[in-house]
């Protein structure tokens, strides 16, 4: 017979559960065989041993050992799953960073906008500027009258004349040797007669004026103004030599107007 | 009678040999005119022209080979009683005599600006037909007449009246002052205008055809938009009238 099944078969006689003629078959076979009756006591040895190792209760002592470092291994195990609730903190921190980016996303993005509305202000302001050198340009052609006429039709679209365009067109109304031009400056002026440096500037012009129609429009601007301080040029006018008809009979009728 | 003949004919066919012109060569810039009447006529060459319209006059034999100048140092130079000379840009014209304009048509390219300006009183019409190119006028005494321009036209007389015909074409601006004389312009129906007529002591009268989407303004004058508006232009008489009219 095999080892591994006479084992087999000397286990289960030793734990008593073979048929009566597997007993009687095994007895038989430890009175004859001296290999298998050694085994046997071989195997019932471990057998007791097992048994006998089966009823050895742990002490009290062991036992309340045991039992604590059961409760702390139940407790580590509980442990990750506290670490599991610690997550939504996370997901806040995940939340939190996505709103500090959008909102540095938003700052930045007015910051663009009030930086990009300042500097159109900027390029308006440029595009303003360089439409009045256009135009003091125009005025100083030279080689065309109706360039400067042009220049100063600009003017009269003007709400507020600056210091430069009224240097500009007095020296236009004084100076130009065309009289339309002349008076397309006188125009321009008359629309700003409300500030103090250009009525001091027309009143002024007067005097010098030497273009009778011109001169004949000032006076008639001058009458319209209500300026009772030209009364003197009206005055030097009448007697002047130089002056023509009209020019001195608008004076005339200036001084009537006016006195 | 024969020889006679033979005389007449050598005699006119010396002077049509005579006929003057003097040319320069000039299709930009400006011709400045400082004489007392002329006739301007526009023309697609790319020179300035001078003819005299005068009749032929004898050449006086004893003046072969001599010029004429006078009291300001100018040459005729051109044999038509003008004297004429370029300085960069500008071509200037002016009387030899002072008293006496010779009778001129100049023929000008459509790139110079023409400036005319006279202020004595020996001056006669100022004509411009037929031009595209921007016209200056300053004068006292002379009247001026302008047939199927453009513009831009900045015309001013003392004295005299300023007719103008503008054709379909107008430019920026139209600007006409007379201070005694009459103005009338005649300009194309659907001209798209901004209108400002001025008068001191005269009428305004315009052709009731004429839509004009008036503007309030002061005093005595008239302004609007014609036809929505467009070229300015500005006409003003002081003791005369403005007349404006339908073409």
């Amino acid at each position: 017979m095999e080892r591994e099944k006479l084992e087999g078969l000397l286990i289960d006689f030793i734990d008593g559960r073979l048929t009566e003629s597997e007993r009687k078959e095994v007895k038989e076979l430890l009175s004859t065989d001296e290999n298998v009756r050694v085994l046997y006591e071989q195997l019932k040895q471990v057998t007791t041993a097992m048994d006998r190792s089966a009823q050895i209760a742990p002490s009290a002592r062991l036992e309340r050992g045991f039992q604590q470092m059961l409760h702390e291994e139940e407790a580590q195990q509980n442990a990750p799953k506290q670490k599991q609730v610690f997550f939504s903190p996370v997901v806040l921190r995940a939340a939190a960073a996505v709103l500090l980016v959008a909102m540095g996303i938003a700052i930045g993005n007015y910051v663009k906008e009030h930086n990009t509305q300042k500097r159109q202000l900027a390029e308006i302001a440029k595009e303003n500027a360089r439409l009045k050198d256009d135009m003091l340009a125009m005025m100083g052609d030279q080689n065309s009258a109706s360039q400067r006429m042009k220049g100063v039709n600009v003017a009269l679209t003007y709400e507020r004349a600056d210091d430069e365009l009224v240097d500009a067109l007095v020296k236009t109304l004084n100076e130009d040797k065309n009289s339309n031009v002349r008076l397309a400056a006188l125009e321009a002026l008359s629309k700003f007669h409300q500030e103090p440096q250009v009525r001091k500037a027309l009143i002024a012009a007067l005097s010098k004026q030497d273009d009778p129609v011109v001169q004949i429009a000032l006076i008639q601007l001058m009458v319209k103004m209500k300026e009772k301080g030209v009364l003197k040029d009206l005055n030097r006018i009448i007697e002047d030599q130089d002056a023509i008809q009209p020019v001195k009979d608008e004076a005339h009728s200036g001084i009537l107007k006016l006195s | 009678m024969k020889k006679l003949i033979v005389i007449l004919l050598v005699s006119v066919i010396a002077g049509a040999a005579r006929a003057q012109e003097y040319k320069v060569a000039k299709s930009t810039g400006r011709l400045e005119l400082h004489i007392g009447r002329v006739t301007v006529e526009g023309h697609s060459g790319n020179e300035i022209i001078f003819t005299s319209r005068d009749g032929d006059k004898e050449r006086d034999p004893r003046s072969e080979g001599l010029t004429s100048i006078n009291s300001l140092g100018l040459k005729d130079n051109t044999g038509l009683g003008l004297n004429v000379s370029e300085k960069g840009d500008v071509v200037s014209v002016y009387n030899l005599k002072k008293n006496n304009s010779p009778d001129v048509k100049i023929l000008v390219p459509k790139g110079v600006i023409v400036a005319f300006e006279h202020q004595g009183v020996n001056g006669g019409t100022a004509e411009f037909r037929n031009m595209e190119n921007e016209i200056e006028v300053s004068a006292q005494y002379n009247s001026v007449e302008l047939e199927n321009v453009s513009g831009p036209l900045t015309i001013r007389s003392i004295y005299g009246h300023v007719e103008a015909t503008l054709g379909a074409i107008v430019k920026d601006p139209i600007s006409i002052v007379s201070v005694y004389g009459y103005v009338d312009v005649s300009i194309p129906a659907a001209t798209k205008a901004n209108l400002r007529m001025d008068t001191s002591y005269g009428e305004i009268l315009v052709d009731p055809k004429f839509k004009i989407d008036f503007e309030s303004s002061d005093g005595d004058r008239v302004s609007g938009k014609l036809n929505g508006g467009g070229v300015n232009i500005d006409l003003s008489c002081n003791y005369g009238k403005v007349y404006l009219r339908q073409k």
